[in-house]
Order: C-alpha cells, then structure tokens, then sequence
C-alpha cells in the first residue's frame, strides 16, 4: 500500500541516514507537535506553545548544530541542500510555519556557514550560541516597507531601493533602518542578519552589505507580532535600527561577497520553500486518502467514483513531480563538481524561482482539490486540511511573490532584458 | 603500530577513546538508558580478503569492550555499521569523515537515528579518536 514514502526521492543523493533525520524530525511531530497543532493559531501573539517546541526541534534534536562545523560544536552534515530540503519537507508534512521558524533560524547563518565561504571569525563567535544548550534564533532581516520584491530583485534593481543603511565609523557599523515582516522577528530572535547598504540609491553591487546585529544590540527595537491568515508558528513584526553600532567583522564578508553569498541564500530560500510545499502535499494526501477510502457515496468509497480519482491522480502527479524537481535542483546546489555551477551563481537563483512558482501554486491546487472532495469537512478544523490550506498560501507570497518569482525565471530562460 | 583490523588495533583504539577527553566530556550521556553499542561490519576489498566484525560496547564516554568478532549472528547492537575496507581505511588515517560518509551514503548506518544527531559530538569525538594513533592497513 503506497504511503508518503513512496513518492520519489532519489536514494543514489538522499542517504538513508539523511532520511533517517527527517524521520527523526516527522516522528518528533507526530508525538509532540500534532497534539498542539490546532492550538498554534491562537498562539500568534505570544508563542507560549511554539518557543519550547522550537527549542526541541533546534537544539535537543540537534537541528541547529547539524549545519555548524565541527569546530565550533557542530555536526558539519555535508550536502546541506538536501538535508534542508529533506528537513523542510519532513517538517512541514506536520506544520509548515513551525518549519519556516526552525529554517529560518538558520537561514541568515549561511553566508558564512556555507563551504567554501566559512568566515570562521564570525562561526566562532556564533556557532557556540547556536550549537549550545540554550535556544539561539536567527532572523533574516531582508523586506523593507518600501517593497521587498526590489531587494530581492538584485539583478535589475542592483540593491538601489534598500533604504536601511550601513556606514563604517572606525571599527563599527553604524546601521539605520526599518525592516518588515522577517520570520523569526519579534522577541523570537538573538541574531538579525540584516540586508543593508553602504551607500543610498547606489546601483554598485559592492554596495549591498549582509551584517549581523545581535537582538539586544541597543537600538533594536521591534513592534507586535502580525496576525495572519495562517502560519501563527512563524512570528513577524517590524523590526527598526536606530544608530545600531557593531564591530566591523559583523559583516558577512565584504564589498562584492555579500551579495555573492546573499543570491546563494534566495537559492536555498526558493528551494526550502518548495520542499516545504511537498511536505504539505504529502500531508494532504495522507488527509484526503483517509478520506476517500472511508467516505462511503452510492455504496462504495469515495475514491473509486472517477470523477474523485481523476482529482487524487493529479495531487500524486503533482507531489511527484514537485520531489523529483526538489531534489534534482538541490543536487545541483550540493554538487557543483559534479554540474559546473558555483552555489551562488546567478543561474541558480533565477530558475530555482520556477520550482519555487511551481510549489506554491502545486500545494494551493492540492490543498484546495482536497477541500473540494472532503467538502465542508475539509473547511473545518477538525480533519488539519484548513489549516494547510491558510498556512501554505505565503509560500507563494514571500521572496518577492509570484511576481518576482516569474520574472527572475523568465529572466534566465529568455534572458530577459530590460526586465 | 597496529594493525588494523586485529584485536591489538582494538585493544588501541580503547586505550584511544579512554583517554580521549572529548570522548568523556561529550558522551557522558551516552548509552545510560539506552543501548549503545556498536557492530562494524568491514566489507573485504583493498587489501582486506574476507568480512570482518568489530564490536564496541560504549557507555557513558567509556569503551567498555571493544573486539573482534568472528560470528556477528548473536549480536543484536543498538547500531550497526557496514562499510568497505577501502572505506574505512581514509577515517582510520584521518583523512576522511566519518559522519561525512554515513551522510552520504558510503557507510550504512542503521539505529536509531536521533541517538546521533542528539549526540552528534560525541560521534565525533569517537571518530576522531580512531586516528589518533598510528595504524598499519593491509594492502599497502
């Protein structure tokens, strides 16, 4: 009987023991997560429930260290592409906004935590904290309210709209600023990654600074928590910089590197999106199975009408199709010896954007087909389904949304240009 | 200098991983209310002619046992680990990782999982303790 392991995963890239670590992930889920799963929506303002579970997942399931060198007290697990996408699949199969949290702790940690670009000054200042006994959470400061689609779109907008400013004063950063909407933000996080420029308006990609800024840094101060249609496991409020000062070694790397090492984050970004989208898939059709093979209609299980067959076909034509693509594009990633193109490389950021398009408007269809064969059971909190529904719809929203996202990859197929 | 595998290399790497700070620091944990030991199963090639079995009884950072085998049948380890002799040779020597090469599929490692990562450190720590001392190596 086929089961949510059975959708493709290719074993000759995915060890066993990787998939062993997202199992180790779906089965703490299931004991720990699923019980309060219902409870998290109400939970948005304070994260009563969702800072301990987060803790768990982070540090006593090892999540944190499993991407810090061995030096600084770390796991050093190699192909971290693919262990993020296995962890973010594993994870969102159970809540997709908890995993958004957990990914993006360490999301701004991979500038200088990614070979061959380790910047081991700053990992053994930070890696200590993360791989710790405590709970340690990072954020990725990038949107401003300006518009967060401009300061993702680096390719034409060269980093001119970033408003939040970076000057050097002896051996500080000065920075300034006002970012919206980071994952973790809040009182969530101790460490801010925080997209900044050097020089207002300027189109010099050596300009863009990636800088780290400690929470309790003084002037850092952040406002409530949004309340959104879903995703209450994911916390996100303004966060402002006012005359924020830290040594100068808090940048990732420097003038031209940055923004290097920023494009290979938006490609592990479109691709942790899209394995979180699969989890979700994988979940809903673990819903709508169940479903469909208890609901009896006219005499015989709601699956075997054909109408409602040719639905559940095409939610495992999509979940199939969105692993192989997952996985195919995060070998890529690992395996520059093997494909030729560096991590960071443009290429891969612009068409890693299609996978990202196609994810998000797979998981919508699948949500939303599940719905429309449990009915208003679907739409009711009782069977999960609703809430994969409200939670997975930001996954099309967030990196510059369908728009950016569309552009960039018609930007690398067609080479676009003048978009 | 050892010879690895024999029960004077095992005899080594007990001594290795007892007086290896780091094993008892970050295993202190280990194995107290749950099994941890292991069985290592060294596929022949690259020198070695036939299977050989190596069993470590770890507890609390401490080797208990650490021996050859002959007949693993009556062994049932909390986790058990195959891999070629032409594989274990370069984590022997240091010069690879072997949590690096259970991740990638090169050793198969089967247990529980979670037991690792939660005490990823100290799987380290034993690790690195295979190579500090000097081994020989059949086929060189």
């Amino acid at each position: 009987m086929p089961t949510i392991d059975d959708f493709i995963r290719p074993k000759e890239w995915v060890s066993d023991f990787v998939t062993d670590i997202g199992k180790v992930l779906r089965d703490w889920g299931r004991d720990k997560y699923l019980p309060v799963r219902q409870k998290i929506d109400e939970d948005w303002r304070e994260h009563r429930l969702v800072k301990p579970l987060l803790k768990e997942v982070l540090v006593d399931l090892g999540i944190n260290a499993a991407f810090f060198p061995y030096e600084v007290g770390g796991t050093d697990i190699p192909d971290v592409c693919t262990l993020v996408c296995v962890l973010g699949e594993e994870g969102a199969s159970i809540d997709s906004g908890f995993t958004v949290a957990c990914l993006c702790s360490i999301w701004p940690m991979l500038p200088i935590l990614l070979k061959p670009h380790r910047n081991m000054e700053l990992l053994n200042e930070f890696g200590p904290k993360y791989c710790g006994d405590k709970l340690y959470v990072g954020c990725n400061a990038m949107t401003e309210p300006a518009g967060g689609a401009d300061i993702e779109n680096i390719g034409r907008m060269r980093g001119k709209t970033i408003q939040t400013t970076a000057k050097l004063d002896g051996d500080e950063w000065v920075i300034n600023g006002h970012k919206i909407w980071p994952t973790n933000s809040g009182e969530t996080a101790n460490l801010y990654g925080v997209v900044c420029t050097t020089k207002k308006g300027s189109t010099d990609l050596n300009d863009f600074a990636f800088i780290y800024v400690p929470a309790d840094a003084k002037g850092v101060s952040v406002g409530g928590p949004y309340q959104k249609a879903g995703m209450a496991a994911d916390m996100n409020t303004d966060v402002w910089f006012d005359q924020v000062r830290v040594p100068k070694r808090y940048r990732a790397h420097g003038p031209g590197e940055d923004l290097k090492y920023f494009r290979e984050m938006i490609t592990y970004g479109n691709l942790a999106s899209a394995a979180m989208c699969l989890g979700v898939m994988k979940n809903v059709y673990e819903i709508i199975k169940k479903w469909t093979t208890e609901r009896i209609v006219a005499g015989k299980p709601l699956k075997e009408h054909s109408m409602v067959a040719a639905a559940l076909s095409e939610i495992a034509i999509l979940i199939e199709a969105t692993s192989a693509w997952v996985h195919m594009y995060a070998r890529q990633v690992d395996r520059p010896d093997i494909y030729g193109t560096d991590p960071w490389d443009e290429k891969l950021a612009l068409k890693s954007r299609g996978l990202a398009v196609f994810a998000s408007q797979a998981v919508e269809k699948v949500c939303s087909t599940a719905m429309d064969y449990m009915g208003s059971y679907g739409y009711s909190r009782e069977f999960d389904l609703e809430k994969h529904w409200r939670d997975s719809k930001m996954s099309g929203l967030w990196m510059g949304g369908l728009g950016l996202k569309h552009l960039e990859n018609a930007r690398y197929w067609y080479e676009l240009e003048t978009l | 200098m050892a010879l690895y595998p024999s029960q004077e290399w095992c005899d080594a790497w007990k001594n290795a991983m007892n007086n290896d700070p780091a094993c008892a620091e970050t295993g202190k944990n280990w194995s107290f209310d749950y099994p941890g030991d292991f069985l290592f199963e060294i596929v022949p090639g690259s020198g070695l002619d036939k299977t050989h079995y190596l069993y470590a009884d770890i507890k609390g950072g401490k080797c208990l046992e650490l021996k050859m085998i002959d007949d693993p049948r009556n062994i049932q380890p909390a986790f058990y680990v195959v891999g070629t002799y032409g594989d274990f040779k370069p984590v022997v020597k240091g010069e690879k990782d072997f949590i690096e090469g259970v991740v990638r599929g090169i050793f198969k490692l089967r247990g529980d999982t979670s037991k690792i990562m939660r005490n990823a450190k100290f799987i380290r720590a034993v690790s690195a303790s295979i190579s500090s001392f000097r081994s020989e190596y059949l086929g060189e």
